[in-house]
């Protein structure tokens, strides 16, 4: 009688130890280095700015307050502007390209996203610095260009909308290929054969079948894009010339040179709380399971 | 749990773009013990900024163990100072701007002017300003000033007035920050660089407006000058120099021939944080720095402004024939004070500068 108890008990534990093998260091992790830190950004996002920096102790809604000023719903409706643009457009340029992987046969697929994967080997900041030396007035893409006639004078791109363009999209564009790669593929055949055979016109079959089937990785692709879009601000700096301000430049600045943690704290609530929005936007429409994060 | 785990890591994408700057270098060396003689120095400062020979020089004059370790930021010295940086490191870079703060707030440890007698004999009397002799070395300085293209600039620069008018459009290039923009800007405007008043900062606020529309492009100012992207540029002596030696034979560039405006000075200086464990290290590594010869061959490797006189008369030929040093209003200076609370004044109308309200 003993023994067996002993053996279910055993059983029992043995049972439960690899879902705490699988969660447990996962969850340690986030606990420690995201929900603590999340939480005690809120904390302080509700403290006194300290006179010589840092922060005081001594609860205050001041931070919040400030944020009602018409500069920050400018600041914060410029980083919607860039974020919609470069998510449209990552969207735009990036499906046809998952598409076109999703129809390769598995080996030549893997190594089409292995060559997505290859820039972002290196600094990112490397990258842009690159974009910087090719575009600049004196750089190969401007000789080229003279070299061929094209342009007497050599054409301005750096420091134009253009070029902060292409820089977001390129830095971008992983986030937006992946899951929407991950979505056409499971795509079955049958369906779009299917689809024909009932007469449906290809441009009808995308439109009705292929779109709606994949609106989870397309979701997964905007949220991807949009949320680190939306804070990014190295990319604007460098390649923009840093005449614009984005909610990523103001947080940075209260927590370096203006010294004022509670108000950057405060920001990063507000980010905080436009990114669950969005989620839950997300989760009206669809199971949070089914987003495609590969 | 997975629907809590993916909206944890959704929410983490979101501030982990923002989170880009905040570097926090760890001490390289740990050790804090209390010692009577000690082995072992901590510094906190910019990277690359000190040659490795002068470190390793100090090293076996004294027997000890130099420990540096680098920030990115200038708030990266103000948050360790202000935390209490004490039992971490014994020597810590800063900058003037914020040496009031530093002493109020009582985060500094009093330095003993007997043990650096290099510091007081060989630093311009000019560039000890106030108490901050009590509790700072200075180690090396900038300029920020006016440097333009003679070829390409389309009016010559003799004040800040001539940055905003039209014929400047589409050729400036500027080192940003709202503290670096603002003393210009109440200067043009003939009020005191460090002003807390509120008028005032607005007045300076709709000058750098004009100043803004002529821009190409805030930072890199000395690679812009460089490719032709822009024909003047408000900037460090240092980047100057750069500018100035990467064009060689066919530099064009001049410092702009002020003739009553001020430029700003600024220093990169060593405190001593409160608490410290091994101050006596840190005197002596403070003297040592001061010494003409170990200074004069630091500038080799960084060619910077020094305000140790003796230093820049010991240094190489090369150093003191640098373009980029050559100018006749070196004392017609002014410094970046600590403005306390107004620093939200500045911050809200930089914001506004960079909205474009």
């Amino acid at each position: 009688m003993l023994k067996r108890e002993g053996t279910r008990r055993g059983k029992k534990r043995h049972s439960r130890l690899p879902l705490l093998a699988q969660a447990g260091p996962v969850s340690l992790w986030m606990i420690l280095f995201v929900t603590i830190p999340m939480l005690f950004i809120i904390y302080i996002s509700f403290m006194t700015r300290g006179t010589f920096g840092g922060v005081e102790y001594v609860f205050s809604t001041d931070s919040y307050q400030t944020l009602l000023d018409v500069v920050y719903f400018k600041v914060i409706a410029k980083s919607f502007q860039v974020a919609v643009v470069t998510t449209v457009l990552c969207l735009l340029v990036g499906y046809p390209f998952a598409y076109y992987i999703a129809r390769k046969p598995p080996e030549v697929a893997s190594r089409l996203i292995m060559l997505i994967m290859i820039p972002f080997w290196t600094n990112s900041l490397m990258r842009l610095n690159a974009w910087m030396l090719l575009f600049q007035a004196n750089g190969p893409v401007n000789h080229a260009l003279m070299a061929l006639g094209l342009t007497a004078e050599p054409i301005k791109f750096i420091y134009t909308d253009w070029l902060v363009m292409l820089g977001l999209i390129t830095n971008m564009l992983p986030f937006a290929v992946l899951p929407m790669y991950s979505s056409i593929e499971k795509l079955q055949k049958s369906m779009l054969e299917a689809s024909a055979d009932l007469g449906a016109k290809p441009s009808v079959t995308f439109l009705r079948v292929t779109l709606p089937l994949t609106f989870p990785g397309i979701f997964s692709a905007i949220i991807l894009t949009f949320i680190p879009a939306l804070g990014i601000y190295t990319v604007t700096d460098m390649l923009g010339g840093g005449k614009v301000l984005y909610i990523g430049n103001i947080i940075k600045n209260q927590f370096g040179a203006i010294r004022n943690w509670p108000l950057g704290a405060a920001l990063s609530v507000l980010l905080l709380a436009i990114t669950a929005l969005l989620i839950f936007i997300y989760m009206r429409f669809a199971k949070l399971e089914d987003m495609e994060v590969v | 749990m997975k629907k809590a785990l993916t909206l944890i890591l959704a929410l983490t994408l979101a501030l982990s773009l923002c989170a880009c700057g905040g570097g926090d270098p760890k001490p390289t060396g740990s050790g804090n013990e209390p010692s009577a003689a000690s082995s072992e120095l901590n510094i906190f400062m910019w990277g690359d900024y000190i040659s490795e020979t002068l470190i390793s020089d100090f090293e076996k004059a004294n027997n000890c163990t130099v420990n540096l370790s680098y920030m990115s930021d200038n708030a990266d010295s103000i948050t360790k100072l202000t935390a209490g940086a004490g039992d971490s490191y014994d020597l810590i870079m800063t900058c003037d701007a914020y040496m009031e703060s530093l002493i109020k707030g009582g985060y500094l440890e009093q330095l003993d002017h007997e043990q650096i007698p290099n510091a007081d004999a060989n630093i311009n009397e000019a560039y000890w300003f106030g108490d901050n002799r009590d509790y700072c070395v200075p180690y090396l300085m900038n300029y920020i000033y006016i440097v333009y293209d003679t070829e390409r600039c389309p009016i010559d620069i003799t004040c800040y007035n001539d940055l905003i008018r039209p014929e400047m459009a589409g050729q400036i290039g500027s080192i940003d920050g709202a503290r670096n923009l603002f003393p210009m800007a109440l200067i043009a405007l003939g009020y005191d660089p460090n002003s807390t008043n509120e008028s005032e900062i607005k007045e300076a606020y709709e000058w750098l407006t004009k100043f803004n529309e002529n821009v190409v492009a805030y930072g890199a100012t000395q690679e812009n000058i460089v490719n032709g992207t822009i024909s003047c540029m408000l900037t460090y002596d240092g980047n100057a120099s750069w500018a100035m030696n990467e064009l060689g034979e066919n530099n064009t560039l001049t410092i702009a021939p002020f003739t009553s405006d001020p430029v700003q000075l600024g220093f990169d200086l060593f405190v001593v944080p409160k608490g410290a464990k091994h101050t006596d290290l840190a005197h002596k590594f403070l003297n040592y720095i001061c010494e003409p010869e170990v200074m004069a061959a630091n500038l080799v490797d960084f060619p910077y402004s020094c305000p140790n006189d003796a230093a820049v008369a010991a240094a190489s030929d090369a150093y003191r024939n640098d373009p980029a040093f050559d100018f006749d209003y070196k004392t017609n200076i002014f410094f970046q004070k600590d403005v306390g609370d107004a620093l939200a004044i500045y911050d809200q109308y930089y914001q506004m500068l960079k909205v474009g309200e």
